[in-house]
């Protein structure tokens, strides 16, 4: 193991996330290039999908098919599920005489982040592999698993949605501890989100205020939305093997250790509920729960 | 397509101001009346000329709902640029400019320029907030502003592109460390090989091969 931490990363095995391009794919490479440099230390879990309507035979969505790259990570590798869901379209620039065959490269674009508490992901059709996405202002899509990846990537997701919705041994299932970041429920009388009701601007109850809310509530009940942010620790175990070490690995403890502080300050700004707890509380030795402490 | 230099902007302001609106009046030079609540971040990205220098701007629009404030936060984080907007006919979001100042210069680089924008401003018959308010306000918190009407398309490109002539001359001042990422500027990729994998005016990145 400690062979592998030495050897520069052309020479370690790329592994089988990145043979079926669920791992470092493009995705990931956009989103860790200088341009964006965004979620730098954490692994991306992505694939290719196409938008499709729910109507009739699922037929795409657009005349022009839309091509969506879907993806997880977290905002540091060492919380023990994904907080962030990204979106990118991919589009192919087309000259006036292009056919199918001499389109160009495709471009990927980011055109979403969304924390993953706010988001509900679903099989909704396992023999035409689709995902149905569904935010809490209940934007909905059907996305329909690209069909250049094989039925191991399905799987996959099947899988991360069941760790979403379940969890992992070594995530909490007790809701009263408390946790500052989005792997926790909110209680629906907690008030540690919001600022002072004094410095709260008034649209806050505008209408989209009690919609978000309602989506809010129907989410903590009947999609279990607050408990269910739960990462795909078993991935990792197939992947990491002997690269445990490196930077990328989401094994909890092992990103604990040698956490830079530069990390947690930005895990705590994007996942904060309120500034002040964030640093009171260290919600990622929190996150793990009792697990921190061993058996 | 190369770039001198690529500034992150970000759009805040309370819910309902136009700030997607703006976006993509800027973006895609159209309006869409009805656009669905924001969540987390929305890019939008555009090229544009300063000074016989193509720039990129990479644009963070974020949700101005109240439930999202907290994670609105995490995004000031390296921005060069922001577009603190409100709506001209909504009194309240002229009144909470001062707590979303406050947001963006605790959690962004002390030289991120800010354009304070009266939105709406086709709405004229509806006006709760007089132009000379936004410019008091402005000239007040050191601001730069315009009243803009994403519907109409006045003062969009003005809004956008004079933020980006301002972040510009200070790095012409020497106030912008070009080199710190902190300050939401980064220096365009120079040789061929890595101009290729930026394409489209969009921006974003090329992969190899195609679609069939």
């Amino acid at each position: 193991m400690s062979k592998i931490r030495g050897l520069p990363p052309a020479i370690r095995d790329p592994g089988p996330g990145v043979e079926l391009g669920v791992e470092n794919g493009l995705l990931c490479q956009l989103i860790h290039s200088p341009e964006f440099n965004l979620f730098s230390d954490s692994v991306v879990f992505e694939s290719t999908f196409i938008q499709v309507t729910k109507q009739g035979n699922w037929m795409d969505a657009y005349e022009r098919s839309a091509t969506i790259i879907l993806g997880v990570t977290s905002s540091v590798p060492s919380l023990p599920l994904p907080n962030i869901l990204l979106m990118a379209n991919v589009t192919w620039p087309q000259g006036p005489f292009s056919t199918c065959s001499t389109l160009g490269a495709p471009v990927i674009t980011l055109s979403r982040i969304l924390p993953l508490k706010y988001v509900e992901l679903q099989i909704y059709d396992r023999t035409q592999r689709i995902l149905r996405v569904r935010t809490v202002t209940e934007k909905i899509y059907y996305l329909r698993l690209h069909e250049k990846h094989p039925q191991a990537v399905f799987r996959f997701w099947i899988r991360l949605v069941k760790i979403l919705q379940k969890g992992l041994s070594i995530t909490t299932k007790d809701p009263r501890i408390h946790f500052t970041h989005c792997l926790v429920p909110k209680m629906p009388n907690s008030s540690t989100e919001t600022t002072p009701e004094s410095s709260r601007p008034a649209s806050s109850q505008s209408s989209e205020t009690i919609m978000l809310l309602a989506a809010e509530r129907a989410g903590s009940s009947v999609l279990d939305l607050s408990n269910r942010h739960r990462f795909s620790e078993d991935r990792y175990t197939d992947t990491k093997t002997d690269n445990s070490s490196n930077c990328k690995t989401a094994s909890p403890v092992a990103s604990l250790i040698g956490m830079p502080m530069r990390a947690t300050l930005i895990h705590s700004l994007w996942e904060q509920e309120d500034s002040c707890e964030t640093l009171l509380q260290a919600p990622v030795a929190s996150s793990l729960g009792d697990n921190f402490l061993g058996p | 397509m190369a770039y001198a230099y690529l500034f992150k902007y970000i759009i805040i302001g309370d819910t309902g101001v136009g700030k997607s609106c703006l976006l993509l009046q800027f973006t895609d030079k159209r309006f869409q009346p009805v656009h669905d609540l924001t969540m987390g971040v929305e890019f939008g990205a555009r090229m544009i000329t300063i000074d016989g220098k193509q720039i990129k701007l990479q644009i963070w629009d974020t949700a101005g709902q109240e439930s999202f404030r907290s994670i609105t936060r995490s995004y000031y984080r390296g921005a060069a640029g922001a577009l603190l907007v409100y709506d001209i006919t909504r009194r309240d979001t002229f009144n909470h400019l001062t707590t979303w100042l406050e947001d963006a210069r605790q959690h962004s680089n002390s030289n991120m320029v800010i354009m304070l924008i009266g939105n709406k401003s086709d709405l004229e018959s509806r006006r709760e907030v007089k132009k000379e308010e936004g410019e008091a306000f402005a000239r007040e918190h050191g601001l730069i502003f315009m009243e803009t009407s994403a519907k109409t398309a006045s003062n969009v490109e003005e809004a956008f592109i004079n933020t980006a002539k301002e972040i510009y001359e200070k790095i012409q001042e020497g106030v912008f460390d070009i080199n710190n990422e902190a300050n939401g500027i980064k220096i365009g990729p120079q040789h061929a090989a890595t101009n290729a994998s930026h394409g489209g005016n969009q921006g974003g990145q090329q992969a190899g091969g195609g679609c069939c």
